[in-house]
């Protein structure tokens, strides 16, 4: 399988604050790779440096072997990259289906609206309420359901299972192995390196604004000792 | 965020006061400073504002440019229609910047308040731009003339007219201030001594968009006369809603007491057409007249009005007494100033009071119907010429206590 | 000793044709505010050019007719497109170097903008402003028995009262109007989805100067079209939309017909407050409700 994404000494700056001091590594077509790292390592920094809104930024990040560094975020969204962010960004003045529907198309191949609701009855149920007046749960399927209308074939997932119920989070799981076998591509950052084994490919540990590792997930258990000691679990 | 807001503005405002005071310009330490303090840039700029500066420069040039040896300078600065930035500009202007002479001076209630600061620095002031009649009766000072028109001579013009005419019943829409009182008090004085009757009047704040509502009072009262106690863009406002409520088409009739030739002209022979109106000088009235107002004209594109040209006049006789004089010494000049007779080609058979009012002849006009009309800015026919005995004789005695008893 | 104020309750058709009239000045009120609180909603930024946009509008009207000939009516769409494109000019130039910063750079920013406006058609074109009559087929008026209502007036109420409700809709109930809600909440985001966001600031500075324009060409028939006109009239406006709620849209076009009507009352009752009373009602509100009767508190 070819890179989808290849990152290549990203650096990034909130300000002042050097946050990224050259991330690398590569996401293939088609397969889960997850963000693994402590609180404050610069996980969520990475995906916005790929998405174009982190500060300043600098080095490579080529996907489908474009170079996106120096674009504006709208057209890294157009060329396919669909993002789904840590705080969720459910818009409170938008209703549910509004919210669904803001992304707008960037390439043939999204679901369906009518697919969309069949993975996520809920969001069916609640599409006139307002936004925020979702549960968590449901506030993070409305999150991911609504970058799946788009076409995007890459997806940047940023913690999904974060504050939410164990049944929640299988849930999740199981979206996620199903749009993999849709082939979507997906880059997921996680705490939660337990509910990452369940659906990841690979798994790359970030610290101190560095990739410091990539550990195939049928090697995880391997390496349980060490990934320990990197995430402080 | 609102309270923010709320704090910054009147701070924004007041820096951009300050910095339109402020321009008084470069000075010569010993010159003869004229004050032009006139509305720049609201709702009398046109009535007077630049216009009275290029008129005031224009008789300084005309007299020579100097006097006892002296340059003349002329400054000027916005006083903003409110009385404490006037009277803060003319303390300076008189304790700091050695101005003599302050004119224009439009607006009644700024007019009241630098005549206080006169009186108490001792200064002159020739008021051209101020009509209340309070300026030479309770509040006369011996060192001020009111020079162009006053309340009362305009009550004399256009009320008496309008009364004679069988405009027996009136209502007024009065500016909220000094002007506007003294204007409906004047009038009503006009009104009841040539038997009419007032039925009531609306108090209408300065600088009012908006007049169909007083209008619509108006019309209720069932009055014959609409008496707009109002001027500038006041008037024009109340001019041109009038006409688009039907007021004069259903059977009153309005009389602007103080309309002048740039409201005519703004408001559009259409719209005009018909209003009295009293006036101390037209452009149009005879060879003189045309002369200066042309010369008027080729530097501001539109003919003067008689706040305009009445700070020609005024300047021009201040500069003239104080050659007579010899002397910039404030009584001196004053009682040169009232010794002789004012009559030029701007103010026609006048002597100054007592009191300090210029009584001199004042014309009644009808705006001419866009047909009577041969060019933009041929809008007046005269009615009649009102002797300044008669069109300044207060029907209710004056209060200035110089003259009382 | 002369005074002569009714104080008595006039009699009620006198009350109604004051209503209709404060109703007629609330449509100035409300389309000025709606500009103003889409331009606030999306760019945070506090629009004291709006004033003199309005007044442009009423002049490029009266430009369309004194240079070219050109009627009310194509005005009442051109002159919108041409004052936004200058207002679209402004954004482009000016405002969006400011995006970021605190409200108070805008509104220092625009204010200057509006004194230096108004200040060069006050010297070209003076203060007592330039006649332009009502167009042919709403001149006249109607009796409605309480009172004669001129029918230009009526148009006012009608059309504004349109266009207010056009806006809402497309604000409240099109996609277009979820983009612009969205992007108000979090405009990283939705430029993150794909959306030229500069572009939609742009777009809504135009549109929201458009408004302002269009209320100005409205106005151009009644009031003199002077270069005064907006300073007047912007002070009111901004109060009205503070009563509102700053960046409500739905408070922007109920509290600008409400003041209108209460203001009207004010005239009748107590005249000489008719423009205090609506600073007062801001006071009062601001007490009660910092956040303006239909705003969200931050
Ligand atoms: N907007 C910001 N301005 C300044 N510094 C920031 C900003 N956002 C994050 N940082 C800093 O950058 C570093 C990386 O933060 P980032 O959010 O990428 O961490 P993370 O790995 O996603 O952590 P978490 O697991 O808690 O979400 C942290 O030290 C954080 O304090
Ligand atoms: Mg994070």
């Amino acid at each position: 399988m070819p890179d989808l994404l290849a990152v290549d000494g990203l650096h990034a700056w909130y300000g002042e604050s050097h946050v990224l001091h050259g991330v690398d590594f590569v996401v293939r077509q088609g397969e889960l790779a997850t963000l693994l790292g402590r609180n404050g390592a610069g996980k969520t920094t990475t995906l916005r440096a790929i998405m174009g809104i982190a500060g300043r930024r600098r080095g490579s990040v080529r996907f489908a072997g474009a170079e996106l560094i120096g674009l504006p975020s709208n057209r890294i969204a157009r060329m396919g990259v669909g993002y789904c962010p840590e705080e969720r960004g459910v818009f409170a003045s938008l209703s549910v289906e509004e919210n669904l529907l803001l992304p707008p198309p960037v390439r043939p191949g999204g679901l369906s609206l009518d697919e969309i609701y069949t993975i996520f009855p809920n969001l069916l149920d609640r599409r006139r309420s307002q936004g925020t007046k979702l549960s968590g749960g449901e506030q993070q399927m409305l999150a991911i359901a609504r970058i799946l209308r788009t076409g995007a074939t890459l997806l940047l997932l940023d913690e999904p299972t974060e504050g939410l119920a164990p049944v929640i989070v299988q849930q999740i799981g199981a979206v996620l192995r199903s749009l993999k076998e849709r082939g979507f591509t997906m880059l997921l950052v996680e705490q939660n390196f337990r509910f990452a084994a369940t659906v990841a490919d690979r798994h790359y540990i970030v610290e101190h604004g560095r990739v410091i590792d990539a550990i195939d997930n049928a090697a995880l258990a391997a390496n349980e000792a060490k990934l320990h000691d990197y995430l402080g679990v | 965020m609102n309270g923010r807001f709320a704090a910054v503005l009147p701070a924004a405002l007041l820096a951009a006061a300050l910095l339109v005071a402020g321009g008084a310009g470069a000075q010569s330490p010993d010159a003869v400073r004229i004050g032009v303090l006139a509305d720049m840039s609201s709702l009398y700029a046109d009535l007077g504002g630049p216009g009275s500066t290029v008129a005031v420069q224009m008789a300084v040039d005309d007299f020579g440019g100097s006097v006892l040896g002296k340059k003349i300078e002329v400054v000027s600065a916005d006083h903003q229609n409110k009385p404490d930035v006037a009277s803060s500009i003319a303390r300076q202007w008189f304790d700091e910047k050695g101005v003599q002479m302050i004119t224009d001076l439009t607006t009644s209630s700024v007019a009241l308040a630098v005549q206080e600061v006169a009186r108490a620095d001792n200064k002159v002031i020739l008021v051209n731009g101020a009509a209340s009649s309070d300026l030479t009766g309770k509040a006369c000072a011996p060192t001020s003339v009111h020079w162009t028109y006053d309340t009362v001579s305009l009550a004399n013009g256009t009320g008496a007219a309008v009364v004679k005419a069988g405009g027996d019943s009136w209502f007024f829409i009065t500016a909220d201030y000094a002007f506007g009182h003294a204007l409906e008090r004047d009038t009503t004085a006009v009104v009841e001594a040539n038997g009419g009757k007032v039925l009531g009047a609306v108090n209408v704040p300065l600088n009012t968009a908006d007049f169909s509502s007083f209008l619509l009072q108006a019309q209720q009262s069932k009055a014959k006369i609409i008496g707009l106690a109002n001027a500038g863009g006041d008037a024009i406002n109340s001019i041109k809603q009038a006409a688009e409520f039907g007021i004069v088409a259903g059977g009153q009739k309005l009389a602007g007491l103080l309309v002048f030739v740039s409201d005519v002209h703004s408001l559009g022979l259409q719209t005009a057409q018909g209003l009295q109106l009293t006036e101390a000088f037209y452009w149009d009235q005879d060879d003189k007249t045309r002369a200066w107002s042309k010369r008027f004209f080729d530097k501001t594109h539109k003919e003067p009005t008689m706040v305009q040209a009445g700070n020609y006049s005024a300047t021009m006789h201040y500069l003239e007494a104080v050659k007579a004089a010899g002397s910039l010494d404030s009584a001196a000049v004053i009682k040169e100033l009232k010794s002789k007779p004012i009559d030029d080609f701007i103010i026609r058979n006048g002597h100054i009071h007592d009191d300090g009012s210029l009584v001199h002849d004042m014309y009644l006009y009808e705006v001419k119907k866009p047909t009577e009309s041969t060019a933009e800015w041929d809008l007046y026919k005269l009615i009649a010429t009102i002797p300044g005995d008669q069109a300044f004789k207060r029907p209710r005695g004056n209060e200035c206590p110089a003259v009382k008893g | 000793m002369f005074s002569w104020l009714h104080i008595a309750m006039p009699p009620a058709p006198a009350l109604f044709a004051q209503l209709l009239v404060g109703l007629i000045n609330g449509s100035f009120y409300a389309l000025l505010s709606l500009g103003l609180a889409i331009i606030f909603g999306l760019l945070n930024i506090i629009n004291f050019a709006h004033g003199a946009q309005y007044m442009m509008g009423a002049f490029c009207a009266w430009f369309l007719l004194d240079w070219w000939g050109i009627g009310y009516w194509p005005a009442l769409v051109i002159a919108p497109f041409a004052v936004g494109a200058v207002g679209i000019a402004i954004e482009r130039l000016l405002l969006r170097r400011l995006a970021g910063l605190d409200h108070l750079y805008g509104l220092l920013l625009t204010f200057g903008l509006a004194l230096v406006i108004e200040g060069l058609f006050r010297q070209r074109y003076g203060s007592s402003g330039l006649p332009y009559t009502i167009p042919a087929e709403l001149i006249g008026g109607k009796n409605l028995g309480f009172m004669f209502l001129p029918v230009y007036r009526g148009w006012v109420v009608v059309f504004s009262l349109t266009v207010c409700l056009a806006t809402w809709f497309v604000i409240e109930r099109t996609r277009l109007g979820a983009l612009l809600r969205a992007a108000t909440e979090n405009a990283t985001l939705v430029q993150a989805f794909g959306i030229d966001v500069p572009r939609l600031v742009t777009l809504t500075y135009g549109a929201g100067v458009a408004l302002a324009a269009l209320a100005g060409v409205l106005a151009a028939p009644i009031y003199q079209v002077s270069p005064l006109m907006g300073a007047n009239i912007i002070i009111v406006v901004f109060a009205v939309v503070v009563i509102g709620g700053m960046g409500s849209i739905l408070g922007a076009i109920v509290s600008g017909f409400a003041l209108g009507l209460i203001e009207g009352l004010t005239k009748v009752f107590y005249p000489e407050a008719s423009n205090t009373i609506i600073f007062v009602i801001m006071a009062l509100v601001l007490l009660v409700k910092p956040a303006g009767l239909f705003g969200r508190a931050a």
